[in-house]
């Protein structure tokens, strides 16, 4: 095992390792809460009486059209069985130009609330993200800024390391590890962190970083031994080399535009 | 019951509270600094998380030892049930489990009993031993069981929130339920973790929910009869001021700005000041043109009525999640030559806001990380002005803070001995993308962030009134994978010249304040996950802070 998964592998038992997707500090987990449990006979239904009294003003697929988006209206998401919608539809909101439907019954109310559900767990889950399509910048460009402000050739070369890597990742996990080269999806591990620790003694220790907090480090030496010693307040003094550190000084540099151009220069590596 | 009688019933049941099985709240411990209670989550009002205690302190603090613990107990049989339903709904995380194994609440600490919640969960804890002394447990509908951030107290009562979007009345002796109402519907994929707030004889309460574009507000409730007094809407309705920021009635009523954590009061001002969430759709701004107001701001309202005073908003048409959810840190100090009451808060979005609190006026605007990476600049009000190109795209835009924000809802502490604001900031990065989907922008639908790195987190000391930091203490190791905020727990700071914070790897750390110099540090099974609290119990100052599903009680040796 590489002193780097060990890292991150006591990063994640330590909660530590950040999460990527969509997730948000208030809703991390998206329990499906209600999800649709009509039969596929009633959602037909409910779908051609849907479309043929309110598809006019909310759009067939019931996604708004002059009329709103019935994926977000409370009066759907609220709503069991067609209890509170039926109610709703037939008084209607005719302030609002929302018309009543007096001759609705419980049937079809129930009908049209099992399609609209659907309708918002459709729109719950959109398709995901194409990791292919995101190559947008110039591989003229992104080679130059290789080769120049970049000094992406400082480390590497096309080929040399980056010989085929534009066929070893899809591009978005190749955007994603010029950023946080430590980050998930590697192939081959990244170079491990180097950390040196020189005790008030004088005595040093130098190998590979497993873990350091402001209490401990923890390395693994030269002879496979693993050593872990106490901090306090920068005693004993811990040097850490890491190789990968011009990424991290990247971040505060390069653009948007930058970015774009080498992703679509080492796609092209194949 | 009015407030002159719970004072009146309080001042008569003073004498004899040690007799007393009954424990009451003196309502006017709310207004002061925490001493013999920890009363209200922020131990104030003022949301400074700062005690005025200093038996604790530099010369000492090193014996600080662990005197209990108390692990979580979440069996439901042998609880106190309660519920608006006769069993819980099946739930992978509930009943019967912690959010994530966390208690995020910050507990009460009232006349030698602490009380402490989690999702669906209450306890009373005997300060003394840790022992329980109640245990109830609310049959959820559902939820999400993200977190519960703590229970409010008036006289006997307790009222804490639950995931399917209820308030609950408990009485504090017994834990028996004395009432519950609905605030907000589960099957809009609302939940409510809010702490309750008790302002004279308002119940201040909030929710969350970001799934599906449904209307946020912050409410107050009757003490004693749990009816609506008053609610507050955090977007407005056509003809309303602030109407003109959005494109249509339908984009304002789906607008979101959930205010999800606990507000903070001026009892002079009569003020609340309300720190309101994310806009929706969440990360697509095209369905909601405009600056979205009152989203992704603080906003002052009148506590009696409802009505608002001023507002000043901290992301002015937000794309990036940037809830403005984080304590409006309230003191008052001299700026600029004048004596002002002020308002401090260090944003999701890496942006360190002072404004003067009686008017809104904004004072200083200034990043308070390196990295924050996605605004212009700031407007003529010191709002700042979004950067375009760093809205999600095809190609991908770098932006940072990440997700979990320079700062998060876990609260720093103000220290009024330095003057300084203590903080875990985030320096994190993510590349934000976004690509077609079907019918309208919804959600967070046809988003993502990826490659999620940055530069570290560390713990600052930051002057208010002149936007710079005193000292910076950067965590070692945290670089690639900068721990979020909130990850490390909030912050604690005491008259006995310390400050307590949470550390990468699971320790709670006492910090000289005008250094940086660590004192002491203690090792806990899980990472900080709420916000120290410190009061005297029987002539000892205690530290009370939990970490995973254990709440860990310090004292001196």
């Amino acid at each position: 095992m590489s002193t780097s998964i060990r890292l991150t592998i006591a990063l994640a038992v330590l909660g530590l390792v950040a999460t990527g997707g969509a997730s948000t500090a208030q809703q991390q987990e998206r329990p499906n809460a209600v999800p649709s449990r009509a039969d596929t006979e009633t959602i037909d239904r409910g779908r051609d009486m849907f479309r043929a009294n309110c598809g006019f003003c909310h759009g067939i697929d019931a996604r708004g059209a002059q009329g709103p988006d019935l994926a977000r209206s409370l009066a759907v998401l609220n709503d069991d069985q067609g209890k509170e919608l039926g109610a709703f539809l037939k008084s209607g909101v005719p302030e609002r130009g929302m018309p009543a439907f007096p001759m609705l019954t419980p049937e079809n109310a129930r009908d049209i609330s099992a399609f609209l559900h659907t309708v918002v767990d459709q729109a719950r889950r959109q398709r995901p993200m194409d990791p292919n399509a995101i190559v947008v910048g110039d591989p003229k460009a992104g080679e130059a800024y290789f080769n120049g402000a970049g000094r992406c050739n400082t480390c590497h070369s096309p080929t040399g390391d980056f010989k085929g890597i534009g066929a070893k990742y899809d591009p978005a996990t190749l955007q994603d590890r010029m950023v946080n080269p430590r980050g998930r999806g590697a192939k081959t591990p990244p170079p491990p962190i180097m950390v040196k620790v020189t005790l008030p003694n004088g005595r040093t220790s130098s190998g590979r970083l497993v873990g350091i907090t402001d209490f401990y480090v923890t390395l693994t030496d030269q002879t496979g031994v693993r050593q872990t010693f106490p901090r306090d307040n920068e005693v004993p003094k811990v040097e850490v080399n890491d190789p990968l550190q011009a990424h991290l000084d990247m971040l505060l540099k390069y653009t948007d535009a930058d970015m774009h151009n080498l992703t679509a220069f080492l796609v092209g590596l194949k | 019951m009015t407030l002159r009688t719970i004072a009146i019933l309080v001042a008569a049941a003073a004498l004899s509270v040690l007799v007393q099985a009954q424990t009451q709240l003196d309502p006017a411990l709310f207004g002061k600094p925490p001493v013999d209670a920890w009363p209200t989550y922020h131990g104030d009002y003022s949301g400074r998380h700062y005690s005025t205690l200093n038996q604790i302190n530099q010369s000492n603090v090193k014996h600080l030892t662990l005197s209990w613990l108390y692990r979580a107990n979440t069996n439901t049989p042998g609880a106190i049930a309660g519920g608006a339903i006769p069993e819980a709904v099946a739930f992978r995380l509930g009943p019967g489990a912690l959010a994530g194994g966390l208690l995020k609440a910050t507990p009460l600490a009232v006349d030698g009993v602490l009380y402490m919640s989690a999702p669906d969960h209450a306890w009373a804890i005997d300060a003394y031993s840790g022992r329980e002394i109640w245990h109830f447990f609310w049959r959820t509908k559902g939820g999400d069981h993200i977190g519960n951030r703590g229970v409010g107290m008036y006289g006997g009562w307790l009222y804490f929130e639950t995931p399917d979007g209820y308030v609950v009345s408990l009485d504090a002796a017994t834990g028996k339920e004395r009432w519950h109402k609905q605030i907000v519907d589960v099957r809009s994929e609302y939940f409510t973790t809010v702490a309750p707030v008790i302002i004279k004889n308002h119940v201040i309460l909030g929710m969350g929910g970001d799934a599906l574009d449904v209307p946020g507000w912050l409410e107050s409730r009757d003490p004693d009869t749990g009816e609506i007094q008053w609610k507050w809407y955090t977007t407005p309705r056509p003809g309303e001021p602030g109407a003109a920021t959005w494109p249509d009635a339908y984009a304002m009523e789906h607008g979101g700005g959930m205010p999800w954590t606990p507000v903070t009061y001026d009892p002079q001002l009569n003020l609340i000041y309300v720190p309101t969430g994310n806009p929706n759709p969440v990360y697509r701004g095209d369905a909601r043109k405009g600056s979205n107001l009152y989203t992704a701001s603080i906003v002052a309202l009148n506590a009696d009525t409802g009505k608002m005073v001023w507002y000043f908003q901290s992301s002015p048409h937000d794309t990036h999640d940037w809830d403005a959810t984080q304590v409006p840190i309230l003191f008052d100090a001299t700026f600029n030559g004048q004596r002002r009451k002020l308002l401090a808060q260090a944003s999701r979005n890496g942006i360190f806001f002072l404004l003067d609190r009686t008017t809104g006026q904004n004072l200083l605007s200034v990043p308070y990380i390196e990295s924050a990476n996605w605004f212009k600049g700031f407007d003529d009000h010191g709002q700042p002005v979004p950067n375009p190109d760093k809205e999600a795209s095809k190609g991908g835009a770098l932006v940072s803070p990440n997700n979990g924000g320079g700062q998060n809802w876990t609260p720093p502490t103000y220290d009024p001995d330095t003057g300084l604001i203590y903080m875990n900031a985030a320096q994190g990065y993510e590349i934000h993308y976004k690509w077609d989907v079907d019918g309208p922008t919804f959600g967070s639908a046809g988003h993502a962030a990826r490659a999620v790195g940055g530069l570290d987190t560390s713990l600052r000391a930051f002057d208010p009134l002149t936007g710079k930091a005193k000292w910076i203490h950067k965590y070692q190791g945290t670089e690639w994978n900068p721990p979020r905020p909130e990850l490390l727990g909030g912050l604690l700071s005491t008259a006995g010249r310390l400050v307590f914070a949470g550390a990468p790897g699971n320790f709670i750390v006492a910090y000289d304040p005008a250094t940086g110099r660590q004192l002491w540090h203690a090792g806990l099974t899980a990472p900080m996950s709420n916000t120290p609290i410190t009061y005297m119990l029987n002539g000892r100052q205690q530290l009370v802070v939990a970490a995973g599903d254990t709440l860990y009680n310090f004292t001196l040796e």
